[in-house]
Parts: C-alpha cells; structure tokens; sequence
C-alpha cells in the first residue's frame, strides 16, 4: 500500500519549499544587480533609481489591483444571487469550513472547467468560476473545486503568488534597462576599459540574458507545488478527496474548442486549478503539475 | 567585564521569557475567540433554518392539507429550536428539527404538485444548503478545538496554559448532522 499523505505534512512541506524558492529569487535579483553594477559603475546607478522609483510604482499597484487586472483579463462579471445560487452556498460553505471572510464571487464565460482565486489576502479575496464549471460539476465537484480556491486563499498563495510575479516582472525590467542601456553606450565605452571590463561586461549581458528566464523558471516551479498543497488543504475543508478528484477527472477528458483559449492570457494561466491552455507534455515551462499525478496523490489521501 | 557579560546574558533571558509569556497568552486568546466565533456561526445557520420553517409550512399547507401530524411535529420542533436559551440546546433542537424537515421532504414525494412548486423547491435547495452549512460549521469548531488543545497540550505550551489557567477543551458531542448526498445530480 501507498503511504497515507497526512495533509498537515504536506501543507508544511509546501511553506518550506516555497520559501526556499522564493530565496532563490531574490539571491538571482542580487547576483544581477552586482553583475551589472560590476560593469556599468557609474552609468547604472542613475539608471538604477529610476528603475527602483518605477518597480516600487509596479509592486505597489501590482499588488493592490492583482485580483481586479486577473478579473478583467478574463471579463469575469459578478456572480447573480438567485442564477448562481448553487455556487454562492457553495463558497459559503467553504468560508465556514476554512473560518476565513466570504470572499466576492465572479463567474467568467467560458466552456472548459476551471476557476482561480486571487486578491492580496483573505479579507480581499475573490473567486472565479467558469460557466462551464458551473454547467458540468456536480455540487460535490464544485465543492471540492471551491475548497482547493478557499485552500490557496488560506495558505496567502494569493498573495505570493502576486509578489512573486511582481519579483520575476522587476527583474526582467532591470535586465531590460541594463541591456538597453549598453546598446545605447557600447561603443564609446570599450574605447577606454581593458580586456578585465570586457570579460565582466560579457558575464553581465549572459547574466542580464538569463537571469529573467531563471527567474521565470523558479516562479514556474513554485506555481506547481502550490498546487499541490491547495490540493491537500482543499481535503483539509471537504474531509474527503472525492469531488476535487472526479473534478480533476472531468477536466482531463474535457476537450475544448481553440476559440475558447483566447479567453485566456497567459499571465493569468498559473492562477487557475488546471492549465488553461491544456498543454500534453510535462516539462520545467509548465505551470501546472500533471493532472494524473494530482489524481493519485488525491488517491492516497 | 565577565559581569557585564553575565548581566547582558541575564537581560537576554528576562526579554526571551517576557516575549513567551505575551506570545503565549495571545495564542491562545486568538485560538479562543476562534472557538466561540465558530459556535457563533453555528448558531447563525440554525436560526437560517428555524427562519425558512413558517414559509415552507405555509407552502406544504396548500398542497397536502392533510398531513397536520408532521406539520404539527415541524412547528414544535422549531419553537423548541427558537425558544432554547442556551447554544447546546439549539444544536439539540436544530437536529431535531432537521429530522422533521426530512419528512416533510419525504411525503412530498406523495404529492408531485407541490413537488413541482418553485418555492418548494427553493426552499428545499435553501435547506439543504444551511444542513451542509451546519455540518461545515460543526468541522470548523473542531478543527478550533483541536488546535486549541493541540497549543494546551504540548511543551511548551503546556506550562503556560497552566500558569494561565486555560484547560483543554470538549470536541462537539452533539448528534452529529449527516450531510445529505444529493440524490439527483444536475
């Protein structure tokens, strides 16, 4: 027999590993900065404050409106009282499950099953469901689709799913800047430094090149592990891995008509409880674990 | 200088003990209120469900007129359930009533027009709703328990609880609500 997952092990092996991503990310946000203030020593820093006065514009409003810029990517609309009425009592049961605040409820046009959760915390949370969702779970589906949303509220992967991306957007700008910034002054500037200049001026622009691909990578892999721990927390509030699971089933046999993926954007992809994009193959640009995998860890709990 | 050395190590100690006892002693005020806010919200749905009763007597009334034994045992059940002074009591009373709603439910499958009413059918979905609400709130207030006396049982936890006088709490004994599965799948 399979080991029995507890999901209180499996919600804190999340937090560990999240964070030890999340280092990560800040340790390759440093490196760059170093690189780059290696190579271009004066020129940068000007650069550097405006970049700084910029990101902190970008993270402030990044952060208060992630979960308006997600609805709106997807042309979510508010969920109707008496239409929806099902998906209301449902969310409520989850908020009284969780002991967390009701959060604002929105169903978008779409026929694939999905939903995503997003605000800066649970005082400020909202969920969305699709109207294909709504058309194709049963009620102990949705439930269980609903607990995994509450779960991601719960364990603030909301909100670090937000700073995160606010990280991985920072980064790419500074290399944006760094690059733009050499192109514009290369030439004039090998006339005066040495062969030493020269070898740290190639390791910036390697670094500048890289570091938002890493980056991107990193917050890829965290976006898959804390599917995992909704998954496990979404059990936590059902007390039954059921409904999550026959979800999931139905989401992997579901087919979907292309038109209905430019619904989707792709920064808005990790938010929701499967790939909205419904790609075959598992690899490190994935942002969604295998739905087969999620499956039986459900099966073992 | 092994003085200075020794009372810095003193301080150190007192600011480390003065920070557990605050810590402790709002761990579990938080873990506390958490417990009687979930009791709270148990309440709150077996009020719900004693609020939907008169509507939905008023409803079977005009369908299934004669069937005044159920509909008698049904008002009692939610005059106990709205008259009981103490939370404990309403949670016996709300199961009760629960009960007496479920046959309701059942000699409505005698009478297909009122099966057939909107506002039955509202009603039992409303119903239905505040039962699985009920059921999630009871979870809940376990779950609080669990890791109230989870923070009370354990080192170091323990020793403070004891200072602090905080015991171990009861889990619900209540007769359990068994959440209904949903007969007909949509």
């Amino acid at each position: 027999m399979a080991e029995r997952l507890s999901f209180y092990d499996e919600i804190r092996n999340n937090k560990l590993k999240s964070l030890a991503l999340i280092i990560i990310i800040f340790l390759f946000f440093i490196l760059l900065a170093y690189v780059i203030s290696l190579a271009l020593n004066f020129d940068f820093f000007i650069i550097s404050i405006f970049a700084t006065i910029f990101s902190i514009f970008y993270i402030l409003i990044s952060y208060y409106n992630a979960d308006k810029i997600a609805l709106a990517s997807v042309r979510a609309r508010p969920a109707d009282h008496i239409e929806h009425k099902m998906l209301f009592n449902t969310v409520e049961s989850m908020s009284i499950a969780s002991g967390l605040p009701m959060p604002k409820v929105y169903v978008m046009d779409s026929e694939q099953i999905n939903a995503f959760a997003s605000g800066r915390d649970p005082q400020h949370s909202v969920i969305c469901v699709t109207s294909g969702a709504l058309q194709k779970l049963t009620k102990q589906e949705l439930e269980g689709v609903i607990a995994h949303e509450m779960s991601h509220v719960a364990n603030y992967d909301i909100r670090f799913m937000t700073l995160t991306a606010v990280l991985v957007g920072m980064i790419s700008i500074i290399a944006q800047v760094f690059l733009r910034n050499l192109w514009l002054s290369g030439g004039r500037d090998s006339d005066r430094k040495g062969n030493g200049n020269l070898i740290i001026l190639v390791i910036a622009i390697f670094a500048a090149i890289l570091a938002p691909l890493a980056a991107q990578l990193v917050s890829l892999a965290i976006s898959r592990k804390r599917e995992f721990g909704a998954d496990a927390t979404g059990v936590k509030f059902t007390r039954s891995p059921t409904g999550l699971k026959s979800a999931l089933e139905k989401i992997k046999h579901e087919s979907v008509s292309p038109q209905d993926l430019k619904r989707y954007s792709k920064a808005v992809a990790p938010l929701f409880i499967s790939d909205p994009f419904k790609k075959k193959f598992q690899n490190l640009l994935s942002t969604h674990p295998d739905i087969n995998d999620r499956i039986s860890k459900l099966s073992r709990m | 200088m092994a003085l200075s050395l020794l009372l810095i190590a003193l301080i150190a100690v007192i600011v480390i003990v003065l920070l557990m006892f605050i810590y402790y002693f709002n761990k579990f005020a938080v873990l506390g209120n958490r417990i009687d806010n979930s009791l709270s919200q148990i309440d709150v749905q077996l009020r719900k469900r004693g609020d939907l009763v008169p509507n939905l007597i008023e409803t079977v009334k005009g369908y299934a007129k004669h069937e005044k034994k159920i509909m008698t045992e049904v008002t009692n059940a939610r005059k106990a359930l709205m008259s009981a002074p103490t939370l404990p009591q309403r949670m016996k009373a709300g199961s009760e009533l629960q009960s007496a709603l479920k046959s309701i439910f059942a000699i409505a499958e005698n009478y297909p027009q009122l099966k057939a009413n909107e506002n039955f059918l509202q009603l039992q979905q409303e119903l239905a709703a505040i039962e699985d609400k009920v059921a999630f709130a009871r979870q809940y207030y376990n779950d609080s328990i669990l890791s109230f006396n989870n923070s009370v049982g354990t080192f170091p936890g323990a020793f403070f609880a004891g200072l602090y006088g905080k015991k171990k709490r009861e889990f619900l004994q209540m007769p359990a609500e068994l959440r209904a599965v949903p007969k007909v799948q949509f």
